[in-house]
């Protein structure tokens, strides 16, 4: 199964369709991006990756971008 | 305007809330009922206890509004209080660090951490002589560390293990974030210009 992408991701977190997700989404600019969004968000970042984030990738997260580099970093691995 | 070495209680208002320093006659079993909910104590690490009303008020008479302020958010629509901030003012280095809980979970998720530490912000660095905030969540307590970066203040380290877990004595990392009175002013004037 393919891992999901960081827009899906952040769309499931919001409760809302990946089409209202801008490309440019971040917290503090994107309303809909609120404090139990971004719970559910790490946490399903951590269940994609299949592991924890480490305290220096979880407080990195800022913007769609940032989820995105480590969706992508993680299926590098 | 107030000295910047005044004391005293607070009592502030925002668009939703009245925030306002507590009394022993705050107590209620409202605030009995977030002691014994695990789901508002446990990103926090603070145990999960059954206070008495007695032991409640005791808690709050503790605090001094000098050094030590315990304000508790009210909704203005209904006059609930639905948490409440913990403040400790060091007036020597002029720094204060801020802890919050909101204990009504119907308001989580809507902005009331931000809101109400705007008006505090504000209210400290102008009146208090406050120079630095200061706040140290949990890694895992995620809604805050949320709630630290969309209000613009700097993460300023990390502390690996450097709290016990109440809930079963593993080590904790937390993270240290700041906020300048300048770089408060500075996003403030940001949001203004917009």
């Amino acid at each position: 199964m393919s891992a999901p992408s960081a827009k899906m991701l952040l769309a499931d977190a919001i409760n809302a369709d990946a089409a209202t997700v801008p490309d440019d989404a971040r917290i503090g600019a994107f309303e809909r991006w609120d404090s139990i969004a971004h719970l559910r968000l790490i946490l399903s970042i951590e269940e994609a990756l299949g592991r924890q984030l480490d305290p220096d990738e979880a407080v990195a997260i800022e913007s769609l971008s940032d989820v995105a580099g480590l969706i992508d970093g993680g299926r590098k691995r | 305007m107030a000295s910047s070495s005044s004391t005293g209680p607070v009592d502030l208002t925002t668009s939703r809330f009245r925030l306002r320093s507590l009394t022993s006659a705050d107590a209620s079993d409202r605030w009995r009922g977030w002691t014994r909910d695990a789901a508002v104590m446990g990103p926090l690490n603070a145990p999960v206890r059954d206070l008495s009303r007695h032991d409640l008020a005791n808690y709050i008479a503790a605090y001094d509004n000098a050094n030590r302020y315990l304000i508790g958010i009210f909704e203005k629509a209904t006059g609930s209080q639905i948490g409440f901030f913990m403040i400790e003012a060091d007036r020597g280095h002029q720094t204060a660090v801020f802890n919050v809980v909101i204990g009504e979970k119907d308001w989580w998720g809507k902005g009331v951490v931000n809101e109400a530490r705007a008006a505090l912000l504000d209210f400290f660095f102008q009146h208090r002589g406050i120079e630095k905030a200061c706040g140290a969540p949990l890694v895992r307590n995620f809604a805050a560390v949320f709630n630290y970066k969309a209000q613009g203040w700097r993460h300023e380290g990390t502390l690996r293990g450097q709290r016990r877990s109440v809930a079963d004595g593993a080590r904790l990392d937390q993270y240290q974030f700041g906020l300048t009175r300048t770089d408060w002013r500075a996003l403030r004037a940001g949001a203004d210009r917009k």
